[in-house]
């Protein structure tokens, strides 16, 4: 299947969806003209060798890299990059509305990039409070829930120092779900972590699927893609190669999805 | 030479001391009043520096470059003598030594606040960002607050330059401690009594401040260190 609009395995609500994203560093283009659909609980992971775009395209959903060309399209909303070289109140107002996208899309980082400076509880709190509007109060209940929901009931006031990298990245996961986003992001949530640490990390996404939570899950994790998402995408030089059902692309039409799975499977 | 005379004699010295005190608390004060004033201004420069319109940026850059690259004695005589006769600003000398030395240190600083804010990982920015938070509450929250832990020594340091640089600000008349030495000196014939004891005050100054700086990094890098990524349980 080549189909860049394929129907999703679980209905078709319409979502999410990047519409000709291309994105360049300067002379090297990342992304090249990519459109995809995300439906409304769909778990999409993209996989791909290094350099691939995936962790870019992932950036361009929510605008913390700024899409040279396209569109994003979420809830009914188009997104584009906007930029006046002079009216600076026009690109602040526009800064000012992507905030609202970006509360509603939860991202999780390679590195964790949890706050070294905040406790666990503050580094969730930070955005219940300034983007939700919470008192402190509320916010630190919500925390607290957030923590325990992610198994760290007794680590509120631990500042990350004191973490290990699978604590982190649930301080991470945490943080991002308290706002209580419509989709999630993952960016290599557990490229960092040492090999016995993974596991937990995986449950964790694997948890968060079963809620009907809509993600995007960038991953090295072939087999777990494999079971934990509907659709899987193929990336490759900024470009989609090949989207389908995990059945569809164990067995995959293009020659480089393929030869890319044989060298990592094997 | 008076051969009865003691090689050593520190007793106009001590009979001094109220006066000598006195200038150097007037240097404490300079020192601090300029560094106060140079955090402040260093901090908006800095922003100014990373900005992303160019005009901002570019103003920036000069306002670094001139104030670090004139020399304090020039730059003083300038702000005391030249925006009088400029400009018509008639400023107590004590005024614009703090002015001078505000401005001068204003510049460096705002380079190490610029380098200690390009020291945060990209990843923090991203992460705040993400949370849907905005640029300026990125840079409240998240940046600057992890900079100043980065930006403490360098900030000591020059505290403890400015402390040392207020002896410049006697050419124009400002009563500090170096003022008050070389009066006193020419005045008890003993030079090398008051220079070694304004010395013996000036480092004594700069020993305490370095002491209570690095007092107050410890303390703060208590929890904050960046660690690298840590995947130890």
């Amino acid at each position: 299947m080549n189909d860049n609009t394929s129907t999703t395995s679980t209905g078709s609500t319409f979502f999410l969806q990047l519409k000709d994203v291309s994105k360049s560093f300067g002379t090297h283009k990342v992304l090249d003209g990519i459109t995809l659909d995300v439906a409304e609980g769909e778990v999409v992971a993209i996989i791909g060798p290094s350099g691939s775009g995936k962790s870019t395209l992932l950036r361009c959903i929510n605008f913390i890299a700024a899409p040279d060309t396209g569109a994003v399209i979420f809830e009914g909303h188009t997104w584009k990059t906007f930029h006046s070289k002079i009216n600076f109140l026009a690109n602040k107002r526009y800064q000012k509305k992507l905030t609202t996208l970006r509360s509603d899309i939860g991202m999780v980082f390679q590195n964790f990039n949890v706050f070294p400076h905040m406790t666990a509880a503050q580094n969730v709190m930070l955005g219940l409070t300034k983007v939700r509007k919470m008192s402190k109060a509320e916010a630190r209940k919500a925390a607290e829930s957030a923590l325990s929901q992610v198994g760290l009931s007794d680590k509120f006031d631990q500042y990350p120092e004191k973490l290990s990298g699978g604590q982190k990245q649930r301080v991470a996961i945490a943080r991002a779900l308290a706002l209580k986003p419509k989709v999630m992001l993952f960016d290599e949530a557990t490229s960092s972590l040492d090999p016995e640490l993974v596991s937990g990390i995986l449950e964790e996404i694997r948890r968060l699927a079963g809620t009907g939570m809509t993600m995007v899950i960038v991953t090295h994790e072939m087999n777990f893609a494999f079971q934990v998402a509907h659709r899987i995408v193929f990336m490759d030089q900024g470009k989609i190669v090949e989207i389908g059902t995990p059945e569809q692309i164990r067995n995959p039409i293009e020659a480089r999805t393929k030869a890319f799975l044989s060298a990592i499977l094997n | 030479m008076v051969s009865a005379e003691p090689f050593f004699d520190f007793t106009s010295v001590w009979s001094s001391m109220g006066i000598l005190l006195k200038g150097f608390g007037l240097a404490m004060f300079c020192a601090t009043a300029a560094i106060i004033i140079a955090i402040i201004l260093g901090l908006i420069v800095a922003l100014m520096r990373l900005s992303s319109v160019k005009a901002i940026k570019t103003f920036a850059f000069i306002y670094t470059q001139l104030f670090r690259g004139i020399p304090l004695y020039v730059l003083v005589i300038w702000v005391y003598f030249g925006l009088a006769i400029a400009v018509g600003i008639n400023m107590p000398a004590i005024m614009a030594g703090v002015v001078t030395l505000g401005l001068l240190n204003s510049g460096y600083l705002a380079e190490t606040f610029r380098s200690g804010i390009t020291a945060i990982d990209r990843g923090q920015v991203e992460a705040g960002m993400a949370l849907g938070l905005s640029k300026r509450e990125v840079t409240r929250t998240i940046v600057l607050p992890q900079a100043f832990r980065i930006i403490i020594p360098p900030l000591g340091n020059q505290y403890v330059d400015a402390i040392k640089d207020t002896a410049i600000l006697s050419i124009v008349g400002v009563p500090e401690l170096m003022r008050e030495t070389q009066q006193l000196a020419d005045l008890h014939y003993r030079p090398f009594e008051f220079y070694t004891f304004a010395g013996f005050l000036y480092l004594l100054a700069v020993l305490t401040v370095s002491r209570g700086i690095a007092i107050l990094e410890k303390k703060l890098s208590a929890h904050s260190a960046q660690t690298p990524v840590n995947t130890a349980s």
